[in-house]
């Protein structure tokens, strides 16, 4: 059974990602770049926060302060990401043979977005992976068997919440509208502290809210780059 | 998945701070404490368990009475399983679950103190049965045996590994039986469910037989050298009470020979407490071998005609190694390395076998009965000691006439240098047969011959209260072991005093209880005892573990303790104690004699000069070149190597996590693909009003 629980895991938390990047990211090397850039400044996002974590020694043991930091430097350095595209935008498009890239002003922000996230949610998984290879599953003490796959729910929507949080931010960032700024920050902070409630064991109280504010973050970020109830049925009617 | 949980756990585990606990943590609890069998193998065989190379993982099921174990057997419905059995149900259990082994995948046995059964022994019904001397009618298949009670489980190939908690670690039972009352109550319904289960990690580089492994150990894969077995083997120890060395080949002085074993053993690694196996007739060697030294001064060798030689054979539970090496060692003329003795030098041999089974028999009365097996012939020699012994010690040892000796040294003398007329006496506390129902077990612990320590003051210089004083004032009775255990080796000590002076003894040294008291607390309780922390080197760290030492043989390859422990205790209660420093003391050289520096009484350092020495206990076949292993001369254990042993227990999941996951990360996936298929091909359609080129 933990073989079989090892990939089912791993195709729930990494299996939607990996169709959106096969079918929108894979054929275009640009593409690749930035969203490989992205991961990277998470990363560096990572560091910063264990830095300030490993240098306040009193309050190591607090989750609660290690979340704050973590959700505020993963937000700057989303806004490092956006001056760093926005900068070189232009070179990209140059170097790039394909005319289309950037030919939507939030392109490059989902392809950042869907980079920063994966990094996330594989840091996030990594090591729940590696226990669930088993024999041993959770319930010694406390929890159930069911703490693999929430967890495989739970990095799955943190990734597709990464990659729309920054659809809105770099939209909200051009538009220099702070209300959507101030949704991705907010949201974030409470996805996470949502996340919290899991120590209890309580998991369907945390995946459900957090895929609430998935539905409702995607149907902003959907908005933000520009579509709408009458462009989709526009679409299907042009379709048909 | 506490997203942030894991960002935390990440970040502890790079900077190797564990402040938080793992996840790994929160599945796996080991289970602390425990002791695996593991896998010897002789010239013919393999015996002992092991685990698959990745551990055995089974559902716990806690035996509470034998159906338990047939319904694992015959009606289970999941599987397999472990059985997580006491001492007291064990071998009513064992032979059920070794006869049908397909859905067990292991055994753990935990030890309850309170619950003890009233015979526990794993070693066969006539131990090293197949070393004995021509005479011996022990057969296990037959009706005389000696260990009545053995189940000759150490003799057997188990096909699952079997670990064993001791009593003080009955916490990690009462974890496992806690997760099992929570998960594994319904034995109806077990499958897809999530169980408690435990994994018995145990796995054995070496199989088949000792030729083949140790073929396997010669060769080498890529350079590398592999090795998975050692042969078995430690140290002998051996003291005289005059030193031989300058004695030359013409005026050597005869000598009597008294020997004891010091090696128990048992079905799990570093448990072997050997209570009645070997430390009673061990301690009772050193005293009597201590009481005699302070009869007759070294200083008088010149005087006396006749030299006694104490042995303590180490390995004799694994066909006479000690004992064997020895032997042969003589049949060669190398034993001792120095001024070797002959066969002919030896005018007696005394062999304290096995005592104290029958102290918990005799608990109430003040008397010990004895038995010495003299052979078949009474000789003169024999008859003097016995009376000497009756006589001086108020005891009763009844001679038994008999070529069908019990388990001793005495098989290896007859058997490798054709001893037929050497007198030769057994002493023991047993008739036909053995009254130790703990035989060679993890259960001959000190409760079986009702030993209480009783922690009395040792005198600066070494001195113990005599037994007298200790009776009269009420601090110990005379029905208890040590009082016997002092009698008795007191009673030999004038016996021997007579064999060395040729008249009976009239002074007033006499062999203390509290001696005997302190030497049993250092073998049975503790390894940190005031004795063996005296008898330690001087230049040693004083760290000695908790425990008693498993007094189990060993490797070769590796010196053991107990051996080190003896012959120390030798040392210090018989060496002659000089006032040199230790750079004065190290250099010391008088031929025959050997100086240790020791801690002494008081910790501040004490130079010894003894005769007291170290053999090696290595079987002949392993020095032999072109032994054949078969041919059954000589013992040929062998002890497997491994790598690690462990035992975890923790929940194995049903699997409706699994397909949760199987059928939502199939869905998600989909859904996904199809939405951004769809935006992709519609995106101008879709996303029309924030596009930068014009829609075509």
């Amino acid at each position: 059974m933990t073989l079989a629980e090892f990939f089912s895991c791993t195709l729930l938390a990494f299996g939607p990602p990996l169709a959106m990047f096969a079918m929108t990211i894979a054929k275009d090397p640009v593409r690749i770049i930035i969203m490989i850039a992205a991961a990277f400044f998470w990363l560096l996002s990572f560091l910063v926060s264990s830095l300030v974590w490993f240098i306040v020694v009193p309050l190591r043991s607090y989750l609660a302060f290690g979340m704050v930091f973590a959700v505020a430097f993963q937000e700057i350095f989303r806004y490092f990401i956006y001056l760093l595209l926005r900068k070189t935008e232009a070179g990209l498009k140059e170097i790039s043979d394909n005319n289309e890239i950037s030919s939507h002003k939030l392109e490059m922000a989902y392809v950042s977005g869907l980079g920063f996230g994966s990094m996330s949610g594989a840091f996030a998984l990594v090591n729940v992976l590696a226990d669930s290879v088993g024999p041993g599953t959770l319930g010694l003490q406390n929890g159930t068997e069911f703490f693999f796959v929430s967890s495989a729910a739970m990095t799955l929507c943190m990734i597709l919440l990464n990659t729309f949080w920054s659809v809105i931010f770099f939209n909200g960032m051009d538009e220099k509208n702070y209300k959507k700024i101030f949704w991705v920050v907010g949201s974030h902070f409470l996805v996470s502290g949502i996340s919290l409630m899991n120590t209890k064991g309580l998991y369907v109280f945390t995946i459900l809210p957090s895929y609430i504010i998935l539905v409702i973050t995607a149907i902003t970020a959907f908005k933000c780059a520009g579509g709408n109830i009458a462009s989709v049925l526009n679409s299907c009617f042009s379709k048909a | 998945m506490n997203f942030y949980y894991a960002f935390i756990v990440c970040v502890t585990y790079l900077t190797q701070v564990s402040q938080c606990e793992r996840l790994h943590g929160q599945i796996y609890s080991s289970i602390e404490g425990s002791a695996a069998c593991f896998r010897r193998l002789n010239g013919t065989h393999q015996m002992g368990c092991s685990s698959s190379d990745g551990g055995a993982v089974g559902i716990v099921q806690m035996i509470k009475d034998v159906e338990d174990a047939q319904w694992i057997i015959k009606n289970s419905s999941s599987g397999p399983y472990v059985a997580v059995v006491s001492t007291s149900l064990f071998q009513s259990v064992i032979n059920l679950l070794i006869d049908d082994p397909s859905n067990v995948a292991g055994v753990l046995l935990y030890d309850n103190g309170t619950m003890r059964p009233s015979s526990f022994s794993q070693e066969s019904k006539c131990p090293n049965e197949y070393s004995a001397a021509p005479g011996s009618t022990c057969s296990s298949s037959g009706e005389t045996v000696w260990n009545t009670k053995g189940t000759g489980l150490l003799r057997k190939d188990i096909p699952f590994p079997i670990f064993f908690v001791p009593d003080s670690k009955t916490d990690e039972i009462e974890k496992i039986e806690k997760c099992y009352n929570r998960y594994n109550l319904d034995k109806s319904n077990q499958v897809g469910v999530p169980l408690c289960s435990v994994q018995l990690h145990s796995f054995m580089y070496a199989a088949v037989n000792t030729a083949v492994c140790l073929r396997r150990s010669a060769s080498s894969a890529f350079l590398t050298p592999t090795k998975v077995c050692d042969p078995l083997g430690d140290y002998n120890v051996y003291y005289s009470l005059f030193p031989r060395a300058q004695e030359n080949e013409t005026e050597r002085r005869p000598v009597t020979f008294v020997t004891a074993r010091i090696d128990s053993a048992s079905l799990f690694d570093g448990v072997s407490p050997g209570t009645a196996s070997s430390v009673v007739g061990m301690v009772t060697l050193i005293s009597t071998a201590a009481t005699l030294s302070k009869m007759i001064p070294v200083a008088d060798e010149k005087l006396y005609a006749n030299n006694i030689l104490w042995t303590l054979f180490n390995g004799e539970s694994f066909d006479y190694i000690g004992s064997q090496r020895v032997a042969y060692d003589i049949s060669r003329g190398s034993w001792p390395p120095v001024n070797p003795l002959s066969l002919s030098d030896i005018k007696l041999h005394v062999e304290i076998g096995q005592l104290g089974g029958s102290l918990d028999l005799y608990k109430d009365n003040v008397s010990w009965p004895l038995y010495a097996f003299t052979g078949n012939v009474l000789a003169q020699e024999i008859i003097e000691f016995l009376n000497d012994m009756t006589q001086t010690g108020n005891l009763t040892v009844s001679p038994i006439l008999t070529t069908n000796l019990p388990p001793s040294s005495l098989h290896s003398f007859k058997r490798i240098l054709n001893v037929t007329d050497m007198p030769e006496l057994l002493l023991v506390d047993h008739r036909e047969t053995f009254t130790n129902m703990y035989y060679e077990s993890a259960l001959d612990v000190s409760d079986t011959i009702d030993y209480v320590y009783h922690n009395l003051t040792v005198g600066s210089g070494g001195e113990f209260i005599p037994t007298s004083e200790l009776l009269s004032k009420g601090n110990m009775t005379d029905k208890e072991p040590q009082v016997k255990i002092s009698r008795i080796a007191n009673a030999l000590a004038q016996t021997l005093y007579k064999r060395v002076t040729g008249k009976p003894f009239v002074g007033v040294v006499d062999t203390s209880a509290h001696m005997v008291d302190e030497m049993l607390q250092c073998f049975l309780e503790t390894s940190s005892c005031r004795l063996l922390q005296a008898a330690d080197f001087m230049s040693a760290d004083q760290n000695k573990a908790d425990g008693p030492a498993s007094l189990y043989v060993g490797v070769a390859t590796w010196a053991s303790t107990p051996a080190v422990y003896a012959g120390h205790l030798l040392a210090l209660l018989t060496g002659v104690h000089l006032d040199n420093n230790k750079t004065v003391c190290d250099e010391l050289s008088e031929p025959g004699f050997s100086y240790y520096y020791l801690r002494g009484w008081n910790n501040t350092g004490v130079c010894i000069q003894t005769t007291m020495n170290f053999s090696q206990a290595v079987s002949p076949a392993f020095i032999k070149t072109d032994y054949d292993f078969t041919s059954n001369e000589f013992s040929t254990w062998t002890e497997s190597v491994w790598q690690t042993m462990w035992a975890r227990v923790f929940v194995t999941a049903g699997g409706s996590g699994a397909k949760l996951a199987g059928i939502t990360g199939a869905m998600a996936t989909i859904i996904a693909a199809f939405i951004t298929y769809w935006l992709s091909v519609n995106s101008a359609v879709v996303f029309a009003s924030s596009i930068d080129a014009p829609n075509p």
